[in-house]
């Protein structure tokens, strides 16, 4: 019951992220929304990561660069999200988000780039991204 | 609508991409060493943009409200929670609930307009539109899965 809750609460807290930084934007601007934020959550975690030391040097040496600069992404993110939040609403925005990002996590994991496992996708992919596309698509029209 | 359509594309592409990117810093340190990481490079490309477009005035912050300052713990939020959640429940699952969770509060927000957004009016038509969606999710990550595999 205890994971059914914190699964429900990681997914308010994303859409809330978006809703958040779209609120904060009308009153100081896109980019000062996405650094601001940014900002005070790296210094929170930062503050957790320094009583949790759970860090590992040697670890983070074998990983490739590019991967380390993954969180760079969140600038572009945020400010797409925004705009998209202020153009077309927030259920429209976080469908079309999720259609795209199940949609390239299923070409990654079926092509296997970026080294990840493998997995071959059957049927029941195929009519579930179709059954999201047609929501949306319902959503809008 | 077609501007806003691909900006949220885009957006989606990304947090693919960044997820993962991330899973694989995960795999070789802990959550939160990933996470400080992935914060530090976000609020570090932010801050880039933000001087190329913006210059000065990014630092003009006259209408900030006090509670903008703990928003950042939003993300902290997530990091935790989802963290919890797919331990105790594999990731098939806790993944599955969060994507639903996530399309079920967007729709109360935009119904309720809540936090000075503007509000999108709640119908019949919206409602049918996620429920769909909410059973491709289903299908997309329940289906066609050894029982095994969706546990572990």
């Amino acid at each position: 019951m205890r994971g059914l809750l914190f699964a429900f609460l990681g997914g308010a807290f994303i859409t809330l992220q978006g809703v958040a930084n779209s609120r904060i934007s009308q009153d100081i601007g896109t980019w000062q929304a996405a650094t601001v934020t940014q900002l005070t959550g790296f210094l929170m975690a930062l503050l957790i990561l320094l009583v949790v030391r759970d860090g590992n040097r040697q670890g983070l040496k074998q990983v490739k660069p590019l991967y380390l600069i993954g969180g760079s992404m969140a600038a572009v993110i945020i400010f797409s999200e925004v705009t998209a939040i202020h153009k077309v609403g927030v259920t429209f925005t976080i469908s079309a988000l999720l259609i795209a990002q199940l949609c390239l996590t299923f070409l990654i994991d079926t092509n296997g780039w970026f080294s990840v496992m493998k997995r071959k996708m059957k049927l029941p992919q195929f009519i579930g991204l179709g059954l999201m596309i047609a929501g949306v698509i319902i959503l809008k029209f | 609508m077609i501007q806003g359509l691909l900006l949220a594309l885009a957006a989606g592409s990304l947090v693919s991409l960044q997820n993962i990117f991330n899973t694989k810093v995960n795999e070789r340190t802990g959550s939160w060493a990933t996470t400080t990481l992935v914060l530090g490079m976000g609020f570090a490309a932010s801050l880039t943009f933000g001087l190329i477009f913006e210059g000065g005035q990014l630092f003009n912050l006259l209408n900030m409200k006090p509670w903008y300052w703990i928003s950042g713990a939003i993300g902290v939020g997530v990091v935790i929670c989802l963290t919890l959640g797919i331990r105790q429940l594999g990731p098939t699952y806790a993944i599955s609930i969060v994507l639903i969770s996530q399309l079920g509060c967007a729709l109360l927000w935009d119904s309720q307009g809540w936090l000075g957004l503007e509000k999108v009016p709640f119908t019949f038509q919206q409602l049918v539109g996620v429920l769909i969606i909410v059973g491709g999710i289903l299908v997309f990550k329940l289906g066609g899965r050894r029982p095994k595999e969706i546990k572990s």
